[in-house]
């Protein structure tokens, strides 16, 4: 044993040191892509907003007529009323408030308040509903790639069944029957929303599975549950965070339509209850259709232009 | 050359049938003939090497004795022991004596291991020693394939392709093993780290006392590798004799033309046979010898009788109707 | 280097880089050499020394960003092609410099068969009528010694072997008569029986249409068997030019030697094979000086420090080397 070898093993002590080099290697691969930085500054934003921001605004949910209708800060609108008595039509200039940055709505509720609120709700749906869908997604389509012959046909039938589903239905259904929550938008997404992330992860795993580095580890004596944890499972991940990434948007505006359509959860402040509740006034206050709206607009852009840096960080044959 | 001593790897009439379905319910229609009664022995310290063209089956009887593929027929014996039929638990032993190494260095390291995880792995499966004696062992493989023992939390894509089978080697011989199966492994590599990984298969060879299978297309390489030839054509051996013997005296009509074929920095002035046609399918082989089609010395019995591969002079076997 | 007197094709000082992120990458940086009618020359040298990338720098098929041929020319016919316009290009293309790639899988369309393929190469270029250019392109086949050959007219390139795919490339690229045929390491991917024939085929082309072979491959016997002359390449640039018969006798470059002195040799095996120490440089990083002095047996000081320049050893042999100043 040479001194040489010594000095390296206790170099290599340490058994995170070679996972940061990996994850530098892919983020150097990754910000050369500017919109993808972008994509990431803005959704790092938005969790810092959602995190501290309702320390820092008025409750979402506090109603105060006499402040309705107020446009954002540096906006005016003006305001007619008729006088019965006089006869007369005056016209006042209503103008923005600092106090209000965003504005409010036809409640009196602040728009920035809400606005902070619907960003929380906004990621927690998205995490949460997409966590459920790609763990169910990964189980289905390794099991499916790695026992194959008749699990995988069975496994994927239930696919096939389950990609048809109307979750739609299911979802009106249950808010018939159990009344509008959160809770229910999150589990119907993540149980219905699987299917395109096992069809994924499974046609991966089925080409993995032939390479000559897990014919290796099978030479070596690895057992079948080595072999799909260390080996097969790893190199789906970059799949699966691309995945993630793409289906987060998706997930965001499907709460947002079911609440626009009034399916939503009427106790928390989303983009899309708020842009149920703008829709009608948008030729007075315009501000309460169009703030969530640019939100959720962004919103998408940002995670589909990370996902797309992000597969092309993933994939080795493209040169960056 | 020192003389090799006992029977390490004994085959006996291998098969490896691919069962191919067609039709609506995927009925049973034919099979191709991959591996198709092969049958030599490897003694220890001694290299056997494979030579054929594409599609001729031997990177699949490779796997097949590692039962990286399950065989369809034959035996298969390891020291004596029937290792065709073996339980996963026995496989797992064998794994400690027989090891592979891959043809294209890109695929065969995983691409979110550490060189260090590769190498070490076998170690890591078999639990031998304890942590820290497991990254010293890693350490001095890293050092006897010629690689920097410091790059051991480097990635594949860091390192050349030499580098990374380098490697693959290590990982290799990691638990000591007996016999390496190497399945064409300099065939990716430039000619002049080609030369440095053979130098280094040899070195080992000796320092371990390794017996190798060495798979290849490449008959210059092979006549600097192996003790024994095999050729392989279309799933059958069809002549297998020492080094020296088989070049200097080939007899199967096949052997004469991949001889003849072969380029050579001194072109002598020798008549060129070019074989008629392409290789036939395994699916549907030629009736009789299966070289026949292609053959420049036929006769008539060729298509109606296949060759059994007999023993012509010591050592030198062939499959042909010419010797029989 | 004599020039005139028959050449068809003259490179000089041709400089092709990549501007990647990780830095300048001098792909081919100041080559020179020609081709003469009927004769096969072959660009030698192993993967990353420049040698495709000088093939598709003469048909300027370099993938633009982010590569760009940054100076020299390549004279044909009285053209220099640097500075041709993509229409004038695309009538030399095909027609007067053909290429054939050396993955027949991937360079062939695989919703094609191989006789609409060939057939649109030659009614892309010569007014001929389509039954005209369908008996063309089956008598090309025939000459490429494939049987049946109504059979592959009608066959997609997956329903052939690797042979039958890489002969009908050859084809299709004779398909319009060129001058210079560009072939990119044709046989690496095939089996040495094939290779024969390929080889062959190559061979009688040049002797029966004087056809000019550019052949691209890292085989020294390859080069032996087929060559008339050949440029080994290292790292971007020429390192020796020579009647390859030369080459092989009398290798002057250290590279030159190294490369064939680590080839097994069939006839005479070894113990240990020779090898060049150490491995092929980081294009962007490349060594101060000569790129090659690190690996180098015979290296002198002056060997880092300064770049060695080409020496004249005769009319037909060139070294760049500092031992032979």
């Amino acid at each position: 044993m040479t001194d040489k070898s010594q000095d390296t093993a206790r170099a290599t002590d340490s058994p995170t040191y070679g996972w940061v080099r990996l994850a530098g290697y892919y983020w150097q691969r990754t910000r050369v892509n500017r919109l993808a930085v972008f994509g990431l500054a803005f959704i790092l934003f938005l969790v810092v907003m959602a995190l501290i921001g309702p320390f820092f605004t008025l409750g979402p949910t506090l109603v105060d007529f006499e402040q309705k209708n107020l446009p954002p800060a540096g906006f005016a609108t003006e305001k007619s009323v008729y006088s019965t008595a006089t006869g007369e039509l005056t016209i006042t200039r209503v103008p923005g408030d600092w106090k209000h940055p965003l504005g409010t709505d036809s409640k009196g509720r602040d728009m920035l308040a809400m606005i902070v609120s619907g960003a929380r709700v906004s990621l927690q749906v998205g995490l949460l509903a997409t966590g459920i869908a790609i763990f169910i997604g990964i189980i289905i389509g390794v099991l499916s790639a790695y026992m194959g012959r008749w699990v995988d046909n069975v496994l994927m039938r239930f696919t096939d069944v389950m990609m048809t589903f109307p979750f739609f239905l299911l979802l009106v259904l249950i808010i018939f029957i159990f009344g509008p929550s959160l809770a229910f938008i999150v589990l119907a997404i993540g149980l219905t929303g699987w299917t395109g992330t096992a069809r994924l992860v499974r046609s991966e795993a089925l080409s993995l599975r032939t390479r000559d580095f897990i014919l290796a580890a099978r030479a070596m004596g690895a057992t079948g549950g080595r072999v799909i944890f260390r080996h097969l499972i790893p190199n789906v991940v970059s799949l699966i965070i691309v995945i993630a990434t793409l289906s987060i948007p998706g997930v965001i505006l499907a709460e947002a339509a079911l609440s626009f359509i009034g399916l939503g959860d009427p106790t928390v402040a989303s983009w899309g209850i708020v842009l149920e509740a703008g829709q009608s006034s948008l030729d007075t206050a315009w501000w309460v259709a169009v703030e969530p709206g640019i939100m959720l607009f962004l919103t998408v852009l940002a995670f589909n232009f990370l996902g797309d840096g992000l597969r092309d960080a993933f994939d080795p044959k493209s040169r960056i | 050359m020192k003389q090799p001593d006992t029977d390490l790897l004994d085959v006996r009439d291998l098969k490896k049938y691919y069962q191919v379905t067609g039709g609506l319910l995927s009925a049973h229609v034919g099979d191709i003939k991959a591996v198709d009664g092969v049958s030599f022995a490897i003694r220890e310290r001694e290299v056997l090497g494979l030579v054929g063209e594409s599609g001729c089956g031997k990177s699949t009887l490779g796997r097949t004795i590692l039962r990286l593929e399950e065989p369809t027929g034959g035996n298969i014996l390891y020291r004596g022991m029937d290792i065709t039929r073996l339980d996963r638990k026995g496989l797992r032993e064998l794994a400690r004596e027989v090891q592979m190494i891959f043809q294209d260095p890109d695929a065969s390291l995983d691409p979110r291991m550490t060189a260090g995880d590769s190498i070490g792995e076998p170690l890591t499966i078999h639990k031998v020693g304890n942590e820290r004696g497991r990254m010293l062992r890693v350490a001095e493989l890293m050092e006897q394939v010629g690689l920097d023992a410091r790059q051991v939390s480097h990635y594949p894509h860091e390192f050349s392709g030499g580098q990374k089978q380098r490697i693959g080697i290590a990982r290799a011989l990691a638990m000591n093993p007996r016999l390496i199966i190497a399945d064409e492994p300099v065939s990716a590599l430039d000619v002049s780290v080609q030369a440095q990984i053979l130098n280094l298969m040899t070195d080992i060879q000796k320092q371990y006392g390794l017996a190798y299978l060495f798979i290849a297309h490449d008959l210059s390489v092979i006549r600097h590798m192996a003790h024994r030839v095999a050729i392989m054509y279309l799933g059958k051996i069809v002549e297998l004799a020492g080094n020296q013997e088989i070049f200097e005296n080939p007899l199967h009509p096949y052997t004469e033309a991949l001889l003849s074929a072969l380029p050579s920095c001194k072109p002598k002035a020798r008549e060129r046979i070019l074989l008629r046609g392409d290789v036939p399918s395994a699916m549907n082989p030629p009736a009789g010898c299966r070289f026949h089609t292609r053959c420049h010395r036929v006769l008539a019995i060729c298509n109606r009788e296949q060759p059994e591969l007999v023993e012509i002079s010591r050592g030198h076997f062939v499959a042909c109707h010419l010797y029989h | 280097m004599k020039t005139g007197d028959n050449v068809v094709l003259e490179v000089s000082n041709l400089k092709t880089y990549f501007f990647t992120r990780r830095g300048v990458v001098k792909a081919v940086d100041g080559l020179d050499f020609h081709l003469r009618r009927g004769e096969c020359l072959c660009l030698v040298g192993e993967s990353g020394c420049g040698k495709t990338v000088t093939a598709l720098s003469i048909l300027k098929l370099v993938d633009s960003p982010p590569g760009k041929i940054v100076e020299g020319e390549i004279r044909y016919d009285s053209l220099d092609l640097v500075k041709c316009s993509s229409k004038q290009l695309r009538q030399i293309r095909g027609k007067e410099i053909a290429m054939v790639f050396q993955e027949a899988q991937s360079a062939l369309n695989p919703v094609l068969t191989i006789g609409d393929q060939i057939m649109e190469q030659i009614m892309l270029h010569l007014p001929l009528e389509r039954n005209e250019a369908q008996n063309r392109s089956m008598a090309l086949l025939r000459e490429m010694g494939i049987p049946s050959v109504e059979r592959v007219m009608k066959s997609y390139p997956h329903q052939l072997s690797g042979g039958m795919k890489q002969r009908a490339m050859i084809a299709m690229s004779l398909s319009c008569d060129p001058t210079i045929i560009i072939a990119d390491e044709p046989t690496t991917a095939v089996d040495v029986t094939i290779e024969a024939q390929i080889l062959g085929i190559f061979r009688s082309l040049k002797e029966q249409r004087q056809l000019s072979l550019i052949f691209i491959t890292h085989d020294l016997a390859v080069v032996a068997e087929i060559g008339d002359r050949a440029v080994v390449m290292y790292a971007g640039k020429e390192v020796e030019t020579a009647p390859v018969s030369e080459i092989i006798a009398n290798p002057r470059h250290p590279y030159t030697a190294g490369l064939i002195r680590c080839l097994p040799d069939i006839s005479r095996p070894a113990d240990r094979l020779v090898s060049i120490p150490g491995f092929a440089p980081n294009p962007v990083e490349l060594p101060g000086g000569c790129a090659f002095h690190p690996r180098c047996s015979e290296g002198m000081p002056i060997c880092s420090q300064q770049a060695p320049p080409v020496v004249e050893l005769s009319t037909e042999h060139r070294v760049r080397c500092h031992l032979y100043r």
